[in-house]
């Protein structure tokens, strides 16, 4: 979910048009701020969310493979 | 570069696979995307996928169901646990209370929640009165609770505890090889908290394959190219396809909530037995229900501790069997009239294959 409003350690997210309040008492150690994506469990905003996307490590290998080829 | 869904089977079609590959998740948020997304059908089929030890509620000790339901019942108290957990029956006679659903309906105070924050509310609300938050969960829902209880909470708020970690267990079956699989895909929401180092045990130690993933057909499938090419390339890592929030560190805060208001300890799994340091305890007494009321875990009963009779659970829960081998399952048993713990809970495989529409032994 989005934050929307962060109020001490509370805060207002919303994610597809549904608005809740959430702790971020366990992220409270991160900078949060209003327009980050948060993961929720249970009421607790559990980590801050990074834009990466879902991968494995040997398209990773695959590419420096392919760089270090000489025909690539 | 990330990929579709479609491109990653793709991908794993054409990979030389070995003639039989089991692949274990010990989550039943996997298990639920892996069965409503059917992605079992749509692998080679070479490929077993196999739901493992991923449903706390499955395992909550018999002894604490019974426990919550005689403080409702016998001391009064309002009694608040996560809503999956008020169907779960306990071995007592027919006519005996099973359930706290069945406790609810003769009067007791049983409240679900949803999250920690609504115990906190409940027993702000109540004044004096004494109010039991019953905690079934892994280490995603317990560390929240950790949170709570660092934050403080009122005296009249006790803890019934029963969380478990998942890797303990995890390393058990592998140490026994009472479960037999050739590679692992790590549970997200859990290494999300915990880190997904934590899971660095099952390559170093195991030699097996492992990757984390979250919740979405793209990252189950990456996590499963993965598992896979390991196995054929003969080069074991520890895999991260979870990196939107995984990293091998975890939530550090969490965690130093978690080691300032609890210990593990070995800890029972229902029908399974004691799983070394499975389990947390609260390092407050005070807010220890178990000590601070009637213990009413250690009263003796009839099949304490077990599943209930006809009921395989635990070698569902050990991946030893598939759901629909138990030969209760869409019987006897189903979600409306459910038998055991893994057709109550929505993250018990048993329910999980039901509602995803597995309704014959094929
Ligand atoms: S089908 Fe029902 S009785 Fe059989 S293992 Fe699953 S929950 Fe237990």
């Amino acid at each position: 979910m989005q934050v929307v409003e962060i109020q001490g350690f509370n805060a207002r997210c919303e994610a597809k048009g549904v608005e809740r309040t959430v702790s971020l008492f366990m992220l409270q150690e991160e900078n949060i701020v209003v327009g980050d994506y948060v993961m929720i469990h249970v009421g607790y905003a559990i980590q801050k969310m990074t834009h990466q996307e879902a991968q494995s490590t040997w398209e990773l290998f695959d590419e420096v493979l392919a760089a270090e080829s000489p025909h690539a | 570069m990330s990929f579709s869904a479609k491109q990653w089977l793709t991908k794993i079609h054409d990979l030389p696979l070995p003639p039989k590959v089991r692949i274990m998740n010990v989550c039943g948020g996997h298990e639920r995307s892996i069965t409503m997304a059917g992605l079992r059908a749509a692998l080679p089929s070479n490929i077993e996928l196999i739901p493992g030890p991923g449903c706390p509620v499955c395992v909550c000790p018999e002894e604490d169901v019974y426990a919550a339901i005689q403080l409702a019942l016998e001391e009064k108290v309002t009694l608040v646990a996560f809503g999956d957990m008020l169907r779960v029956p306990v071995n007592v006679s027919k006519q005996a209370v099973r359930s706290l659903e069945q406790a609810k309906a003769v009067g007791a105070d049983i409240r679900p929640i949803a999250s920690p924050l609504e115990a906190l509310e409940i027993a702000q609300r109540a004044d004096k009165s004494q109010i039991v938050f019953f905690v079934t969960g892994f280490e995603t829902t317990t560390a929240p609770v950790a949170a709570l209880l660092a934050q403080g909470i009122p005296d009249n708020l006790l803890i019934l505890l029963s969380g478990r970690l998942t890797w303990p267990i995890v390393d058990q079956l592998l140490a026994t090889g009472q479960a037999q699989f050739d590679a692992l895909i790590a549970p997200g929401h859990v290494a999300t908290i915990m880190g997904s180092q934590e899971w660095a045990f099952v390559v170093e130690k195991y030699h097996m394959p492992t990757a984390v993933a979250g919740f979405t057909s793209e990252s189950l499938l990456a996590a499963m190219y993965s598992v896979l090419r390991q196995l054929i390339e003969k080069k074991c890592f520890l895999d991260n396809c979870y990196p939107q929030v995984v990293n091998e560190q975890g939530n550090l805060t969490a965690q130093r909530f978690l080691q300032q208001t609890m210990q593990t300890v070995d800890a029972n799994w229902r029908g399974i037995g004691i799983v070394k340091q499975s389990g947390f305890q609260l390092q407050n007494s005070q807010q220890d229900a178990k000590l601070q009321l009637t213990d009413y875990s250690k009263v003796a009963r009839q099949r304490m501790g077990t599943m209930p009779a006809g009921c395989d659970c635990a070698k569902v829960v050990l991946g030893n069997i598939y759901p629909n081998q138990c030969c209760l399952y869409g019987k006897s048993c189903t979600p409306r009239s459910p038998i055991g713990p893994c057709m109550v809970s929505d993250e018990g495989a048993c329910r999980i294959w039901w509602s995803g529409g597995v309704h014959n032994d094929e």
